[in-house]
């Protein structure tokens, strides 16, 4: 497990490395221009600024030479300045890292939470009301626009209710409370759609593997039916559900506009939706980098996990 | 040489408003003589303060006020902001800092009195050679942005003549010089101060900066030194702090005031405008703000078949201008809140212009009719429109149909602001929906965008009229506003017979707060942190 575990670290890094470079070239290629929208609101436009504008930022140089000293930089920890805000882009947008990953797990979490118990208990009660009902649940889940869903459980629950707040954050270690309360309403926003996918996908694998024959074997050799299920079956058709739930996460850590807009929540997403708005390299340059390195050290867990549920998986 | 003296805090004043200051200060003098003459009263007043907590649908972009725009109405950090000069609620220049000024009979001297013992917010005196700095940094194209840049384009020299006199010189007349050192567009920080201003900025405004979490919160609280005082001489504001939550979502914005997660909104949807204020009355008051600023159909006429230059450019535009339907535009984008309008300024303006010519009706078979004339049936029109602004690419859509109606070919896209700018530079586009708000001096507008060397009108439209340049240009250096008024009236009515710049609409704005909110009262069109008004006298009630 330990060799299988370094040999996944070392393949991260060439991956980190064409990332850059592929993150690097697709932001330059933006088209548009930074100076442009810095400078000249009225159309005023002046060489001399944008000459010493080029200059300030590094923009003047080859672009390789740009990309060795950001990466250079970036290495050390410093991802430069935003050329809108002009403040470390460490402010700009790392400290919005931690409300991004909040919500993403916690949102995860829910889902799995709903999810896996769910769609067992429509495999294993297949075609009887509750498989009806957890397929309506989930098929809404899943044809309910985000954005719709969200204003919904706003109108419900902080406007009619008055049981919550419609919007807003607060850092869970600083304001533990508050933060959980600001957290429900986007967490639900986000977990009741990442359930209704994993619902249908946990019993779809769980109705595979109960149509297997070691199933047919366990229970003639006398296995209790909920040993059955949940020892032997869920174990084996959790595999997907972790897979997919590995990618809903990295989906998540990328950032949700439209919920970080509705619920006013200062995610990743919306500062990089900014930062290519006005072309900010910078920001959105360390926003992707930083979210491509979570999505893949996401998918080494991901693997590891595998190896847990499964030690045969990786074994060839 | 003229001078202009105010010489109360509050601007030039009607006899019956002067009556009911006076009165009421007065009454406020006698109350608080009555009270103080009784030790431990229980009539004693309760201070006025408390925390305001606005929402507003857009945030700055950074703190430096003179590298970044604060918009003076939908930035929470324009509360910090101070100037030489301010605006009132009808959005007149009025002193502040500068608390008087005299102009040469040249119009090309301006030399301003600065009011003593006014200080930024780290204690630093605001006088004369602060001023000359801040406006040095501002001329700089290193340390500025171009739009505050661009109303210092006239100034040839500055020179801080005493601590309390400042002067300055320009290279050529101009009697709307004053519009550009009010604090929007060009407000103040500290000096010694600067290698903080993107992180801590130190301003002089009624609000001291606090925090700034883009997009998310921004923390000020009362700068206790600020030189205005109400009529009973308290010093304002009276607000204890102000944090500003920015929430793109109208409707979220609505949400947050309805259950109480903040006082103040502004930009409420035209969609949800209405039936608020029909159903909402009794917990909340509203303020309709008619003209934020006006929507117009810029025409590219820099190159191709609507070009100032090509034969039939000019009927070709003319066929556009016929055929946009502005009643249509009015009921479905802006709900019947906003106005028409045939030239810049609404009616709420005191720059209306009402006699305006040459207004080319809505007439699609007007547009036919030219178009077949012409043999030009089918030419392609480009309609872009930026993504910011929801108004912005909805007017474009129905533009879009209007011109397809006509008999034009016409495609409609959208894009973000550095895309948008690059097919201005290349003139790649025909008609761009679009707006321009801000300009309560009109020299800002027509210089800018009408005037054939406007940066604007050679980046974007390319509007060329000779005539049209020399009234602007004449107006620039006229002190009679009526005489003025009918230059530009006179400008518009080319405008519209050439037809490169279509106006359709005034676009509007209506803020709301809960009743507990006091004494609030934004500009006519929308700013919040205003002389004797707005945030300076609002107070939280409880």
């Amino acid at each position: 497990m330990l060799i299988y575990a370094i040999n996944r670290i070392i393949q991260i890094i060439p991956v980190i490395f064409i990332l850059s470079v592929l993150v690097f070239g697709f932001v330059h290629a933006l088209p548009g221009d930074v100076i442009d929208t810095l400078t000249a609101t009225d159309g005023e436009e002046d060489p001399e600024v944008r000459a010493a504008l080029e200059e300030e930022f590094g923009l003047n140089k080859p672009i390789y030479v740009q990309y060795f000293i950001w990466v250079g930089n970036a290495l050390q920890g410093d991802f430069g300045k935003s050329l809108v805000t002009r403040r470390p882009v460490n402010i700009e947008l790392i400290e919005r890292i931690p409300a991004t990953v909040y919500l993403a797990l916690v949102g995860i979490g829910l889902s799995i939470i709903i999810a896996v118990p769910l769609g067992t208990l429509a495999a294993v009660r297949r075609n009887t009301l509750t498989d009806y009902s957890a397929q309506i649940v989930s098929l809404a889940g899943i044809s309910i626009p985000e954005f719709w869903f969200a204003i919904l459980c706003i109108l419900l629950f902080a406007l009619q209710l008055g049981w919550l707040p419609s919007s807003g954050y607060a850092p869970l270690f600083s304001e533990p409370g508050k933060s959980i309360w600001y957290l429900i309403l986007p967490a639900l926003a986000v977990g009741f759609r990442q359930a209704a996918f994993t619902t249908r996908l946990t019993r779809s694998s769980m109705l595979d593997e109960i149509s297997k024959d070691y199933v047919d074997t366990a229970r003639s050799l006398g296995l209790s039916e909920r040993k059955v299920i949940y020892k032997y079956t869920l174990r084996n058709a959790m595999i997907p559900t972790i897979t997919i739930s590995g990618l809903q996460l990295a989906s998540l850590l990328g950032g949700t506009v439209v919920l970080e807009t509705i619920f006013s929540w200062p995610g990743i997403g919306l500062a990089i939706y900014s930062a290519i708005q006005l072309r900010d390299f910078p920001v959105i340059q360390a926003g992707v980098l930083v979210l491509g390195i979570m999505v893949v050290i996401i998918n080494l867990l991901v693997d590891l996990l595998y190896r847990v549920l499964n030690p045969r998986v990786g074994m060839g | 040489m003229s001078k202009f003296k105010i010489s109360n805090s509050f601007g030039q004043q009607t006899r019956r408003e002067f009556l009911a200051t006076s009165s009421a200060g007065m009454t406020a003098a006698a109350a608080a003589a009555a009270t103080a003459s009784m030790p431990g009263s229980a009539f004693a007043a309760k201070k006025k303060g408390g925390t305001l907590r606005f929402s507003t649908r857009s945030d700055a972009r950074g703190l430096d006020p003179q590298r970044n725009v604060i918009y003076y109405v939908s930035h929470p950090l324009a509360a910090t902001s101070g100037g030489l000069l301010d605006i009132d609620k009808n959005m007149d220049i009025v002193p502040a800092i500068g608390e008087e000024w005299t102009i040469s009979d040249d119009m090309k001297t301006y030399t301003f009195k600065i009011r003593k013992g006014v200080t930024f917010h780290n204690g630093a005196d605001v006088d004369a050679p602060a001023i000359k700095w801040n406006y040095d940094r501002v001329r700089d194209p290193k340390t500025s942005h171009s739009f505050h840049r661009s109303f210092f384009k006239l100034v040839k020299e500055i020179t801080a003549i005493d601590k309390y006199t400042l002067r300055i010189d320009l290279e050529l007349p101009s009697a709307v010089f004053l519009a550009s050192v009010t604090y929007y567009p060009v407000n103040l920080i500290a000096p010694n101060s600067v290698d903080q201003v993107d992180t801590h900025p130190i301003g002089c405004g009624p609000f001291k900066f606090v925090s700034w979490k883009r997009f998310a919160k921004t923390e000020m609280v009362r700068f206790e030194n600020f030189w205005q005082t109400d009529a009973a001489g308290n010093s304002l504001p009276y607000l204890d702090a102000i944090e500003g939550y920015p929430k793109k979502e109208d409707k979220v914005r609505l949400t947050a005031l309805r259950t109480g997660e903040v006082d103040l909104i502004e930009n409420m949807s035209y969609a949800d405008a209405a039936n608020f204020k029909k159903t909402q009355t009794a917990n909340y008051n509203t303020w309709d703000i008619p003209q934020v600023g006006c929507g117009y159909l810029a025409v590219q006429s820099k190159t191709g078949p609507f070009a100032m230059d090509h034969p039939n450019g000019k009927l070709m535009r003319q066929a556009l201008s016929h055929a946009i339907d502005k009643e249509a535009i009015h009921q479905a984008i802006f709900n019947g809140l906003s106005e028409s309008l045939n030239g810049f300024y609404g009616t709420a303006s005191s720059w209306h212009m009402p006699d305006i010519k040459n207004i080319k009706e809505y007439d699609p078979e007007k547009s036919k009719a030219i178009l077949r004339k012409l043999n030009a049936m089918n030419t392609p029109v480009a309609v872009v429109a930026r993504q910011a602004y929801s108004y912005m690419h909805q007017t474009g859509e129905i533009v879009y149909s209007m011109l397809e109606e006509a008999g034009f070919k016409v495609t409609n896209e959208v894009f973000d602001n550095p895309v948008l700018r690059k097919k201005y530079k290349k003139s790649d586009y025909g008609v761009d929906s679009t707006a321009n708000s801000y300009r309560f001096e009109p020299d800002q507008w027509y210089s800018v965008n009408v005037l054939s060397s406007g940066p604007s009108t050679k980046l974007r439209t390319g509007y060329k009229n000779e005539a049209a340049d020399k009234l602007i240009v004449a107006a620039r250096a006229t002190k009679d506003k009526q005489v003025r008024m009918e230059m530009y009236t006179d400008v518009e009515s080319m405008v519209n017979e050439d037809a490169a710049i279509i106006y359709t609409h005034g676009i509007p704005l209506t803020s709301a707060a809960t009743k507990k909110l006091k004494d609030y009262q934004p500009a006519f069109a929308g700013p919040f942190n205003i002389s004797n008004g707005g945030v300076r006298t609002a107070y939280m009630e409880g």
